[in-house]
């Protein structure tokens, strides 16, 4: 353990991999985890986040550590309770917590299931949703979590939708969390708000457990703690020049798909004692001058951290971000005016559908206002918007977005692109002439 | 972690005025209001009994009915016998009477605006204590609809109307003199603020006319079902107070104000789900930054349960005195979700 603290619950060695160097791979034997494709690409995204910076925040080898051991060396994840997969954020994880059981983020960014997963789908399909299905095929799929009690499906986008048949027929026990694609009505909040009902009905069935007061403000005590921590790590990302990276940000959240909450949080708390320090000391991430980027759009998702590695390592800085895969994910905070159950139920459901900013909505004002309110308050240059290829409600939103950013003299980068490694030459030339251009800018202002 | 906030960039020695701004939006804003409501509710009950006097001209509940107790008199009861005046005496010379106490009151009103509503009124008080021993009982509180909201919502300025209308209709002889002050006479606080300094003598039902008895029987009802409705639903009878309209169509000019930053509001709805009269527009409207709805009562819930800096405040003519900030959020959430 290279982590700056212990555990509170140590990740078990799955099947005791022997060390690569002494196992002789026979033709007939399968690869030891570590020479598999899917361990090389996680090695190869983790020595780019790692070794392509100078500096990296200490409290950070933790983070590196749990990639490292899970993605890389394929090792299991201890569990509590039911394991209950969501495979988007709008399934209210506090009703899971709440009776014993464990969620985790089944959204994938393996470039190596996306392949596996290209079976199921279309040919023009979104890489996120492909690599999820890869993911839930395989024999032993990581990250290693085990066998899932019930995997909760929220009816957000098409591919998403349409997914929930294909786990069924995978063989897995799936929810369909009947989520409305108008959000602003007030028949939308209640169908909402019924929907969480049911699915802590179905969390019932389960787990054998009922909701009660204490054990539902029990779990809201747990993710206020792991909101507080991230919004603490966030509010450092608007120093300026930075102390934090936005790749190391992502790592972060990312963790927090499948890492257990407590450790998670205690793990954030000594990264935001670090970031105080840096900030107190003025340690710099960035050069001063580095563009300050905000990105959008389609979740970067480890191993495929693909294009803010693309722009951190061009000398810009992801100082924020509008992506399902970190700050909408744990942004928002539940507000409750009567801690029983039904008030906490409601204003759980609200916190997951009102504030949230998924293009699969009819309307998109608030990502934009949020796109804007983001750029001021983290003092950003410019806006990458990051839709997968096949991914049609982000390629949808890009021109509404694009005139919005326009109209506020915000530049933006849009970049159409997917898990394969392939386009990164092609995008790597279009990231560095966007941060020149920035930079270009604001040698003309001054 | 669990001690307190260390928000990035924030200077280690702050100066005075900044720290006191931060304890005062860190506040536990609901047991503050508590106390800051039961030191209004002694005021307006038995200030009388003290002899303090602030006038018949108060913008709020310090209900006429309440004799020995009452410091002051809600307004609406001298107004409504002053309107029943022969009208060639209120559009005579009493006519300028009519229009200093309307402006002294006026005055008073826009010192809180509606705040007097969600601080001061001892009848909301008493409904916010009904609402604290339902929840203590663990019984969940009931919603209207939307559809039920919007139909509902017009009944204030209906009984405001009337409030004006019929001591008019008095004064120029078209309705009996037995219909007096006829808000007062359905009013719950008629019934309920004197009972709270021991004075029962409103609990009747007046057979002495038909017009008394319809009141004083309506009167019955109206308590009644105030009782009934303020377990149920929060500030039930605010939704209905014609006050609350007075209140609204005055309060331009207002002091005391709720104010919005449309751009930090990520319309989580965290405000909406805390508001007593379920203003949908505190959460939903970016635009206007005068966010006081007509069923607003000012009690700055929806202030103290915004997770955004600066998203939702509470000016005084122009200077902010509360305003929600992430840091005080999570402390309120905290203890909410830990005790």
């Amino acid at each position: 353990m290279n982590g700056p603290f212990k555990p509170a619950k140590p990740i078990l060695a799955a099947a005791a991999p022997a060390p690569a160097s002494t196992v002789v791979a026979k033709s007939n034997e399968p690869l030891p985890f570590g020479k598999t494709k899917q361990a090389r690409e996680a090695e190869k995204a983790l020595n780019h986040i790692v070794d392509d910076f100078d500096d990296n925040p200490k409290a950070m080898a933790y983070f590196y550590d749990l990639f490292r051991r899970v993605y890389c060396r394929g090792e299991s994840i201890e569990r509590d309770g039911a394991l209950i997969g969501t495979t988007c954020i709008q399934a209210p994880e506090e009703l899971v917590y709440a009776l014993g059981a464990t969620p985790v983020r089944l959204c994938n960014g393996s470039y190596h299931y996306d392949q596996i997963g290209a079976e199921f789908m279309p040919a023009k399909s979104c890489s996120l949703v492909k690599a999820t299905l890869g993911m839930l095929t395989s024999e032993d799929p990581v990250p290693r979590i085990g066998k899932m009690n019930l995997v909760v499906n929220p009816t957000t986008c098409d591919q998403k939708k349409k997914a929930s048949a294909l786990m069924q027929e995978m063989g897995h026990e799936v929810f369909d969390l009947e989520l409305p694609n108008v959000k602003e009505s007030e028949a939308s909040r209640v169908y909402w708000r019924r929907s969480v009902r049911e699915f802590a009905e179905a969390l019932r069935k389960v787990t054998g457990k009922r909701l009660t007061r204490k054990n539902l403000k029990a779990a809201l005590a747990r993710t206020q703690r792991a909101e507080k921590a991230f919004r603490v790590m966030d509010g450092f990302r608007k120093a300026s020049p930075s102390v934090f990276l936005g790749k190391d940000a992502f790592l972060v959240v990312n963790a927090y798909f499948f890492d257990d909450l407590d450790r998670w949080c205690e793990a954030v708390e000594m990264l935001n004692v670090e970031l105080q320090q840096r900030h107190d000391t003025a340690v710099r991430a960035a050069q001063k001058k580095a563009p300050r980027i905000v990105f959008t759009g389609s979740p970067p998702i480890f191993p495929n951290l693909k294009l803010p590695l693309l722009i951190e390592r061009a000398g810009g800085v992801v100082v924020s971000d509008e992506t399902c895969s970190a700050n909408r994910m744990l942004y928002d905070m539940t507000a409750v005016d009567e801690w029983l159950v039904n008030d906490m139920v409601d204003s759980l459901a609200d916190k997951y559908l009102k504030p949230c900013t998924c293009p699969i909505f009819t309307k998109n004002d608030d990502r934009r206002r949020r796109l804007l309110e983001l750029v001021s308050k983290f003092q950003a240059d410019g806006v990458v918007y990051q839709a997968f290829a096949g991914c049609q409600v982000y390629e949808m939103e890009q021109r509404s977005v694009a005139r919005t950013l326009n109209d506020a003299g915000i530049p933006m980068l849009y970049v159409e692109t997917d898990y394969s490694p392939d386009d990164e030459g092609q995008l790597s030339t279009r990231v560095e002439a966007f941060l020149e251009s920035i930079k270009t800018r604001k040698r003309m202002r001054q | 972690m669990s001690g307190s906030l260390e928000f990035p960039g924030a200077p280690t020695a702050r100066p005075l005025s900044r720290k006191i701004r931060d304890a005062a939006n860190g506040v536990d804003f609901n047991r503050f209001r508590f106390w800051l409501q039961v030191g209004f509710f002694i005021l307006l009950v038995y200030g009388g009994f003290a002899g303090i006097d602030l006038g018949g001209r108060l913008p709020t509940f310090s209900c006429v009915y309440n004799g020995e107790g009452r410091p002051g008199m809600c307004y609406l009861a001298p107004l409504q016998h002053q309107l029943a005046m022969p009208w060639q005496r209120l559009f005579g010379e009493a006519g300028i009477a009519v229009l200093t106490g309307f402006g002294v009151f006026f005055l008073w009103f826009i010192v809180l605006n509606k705040g007097w509503c969600g601080f001061v009124c001892p009848l909301g008080t008493i409904q916010d204590w009904i609402t604290a021993v339902r929840r203590r009982l663990g019984m969940r509180f009931a919603r209207y609809s939307d559809a039920t909201f919007e139909r509902l919502s017009w009944i204030k300025y209906l009984l405001l109307a009337l409030m004006l209308l019929i001591p008019l209709g008095i004064g120029a002889g078209y309705v009996s003199h037995d219909m007096s002050a006829p808000y007062c006479m359905i009013c719950p606080a008629r019934l309920i603020v004197p009972s709270f300094a021991g004075d029962f003598r409103q609990w009747v039902v007046d057979f002495s006319s038909p017009s008394k008895l319809a009141l004083t029987s309506l009167g019955a009802l109206t308590t009644g079902t105030f009782l009934i409705g303020s377990t149920v639903k929060k500030r039930f009878w605010c939704f209905f107070c014609p006050m609350s309209a007075f209140h609204y169509l005055l309060s331009k000019p207002a002091a005391f104000r709720l104010v919005k930053d449309g751009g930090k509001c990520t319309r989580c709805g965290d405000c909406y789900g805390v508001c007593d009269l379920q203003i949908k527009e505190i959460a939903d409207d970016v635009k206007n930054p005068q966010i006081m709805m007509d069923d607003c009562i000012v009690c700055l819930k929806c202030v103290a349960a915004c997770p955004e800096d600066g998203a939702l405040k509470a000016t005084f003519a122009g200077l902010t005195v509360f305003e929600s900030t992430e840091a005080g959020f999570i402390k309120r959430m905290e203890k909410g979700a830990t005790t």
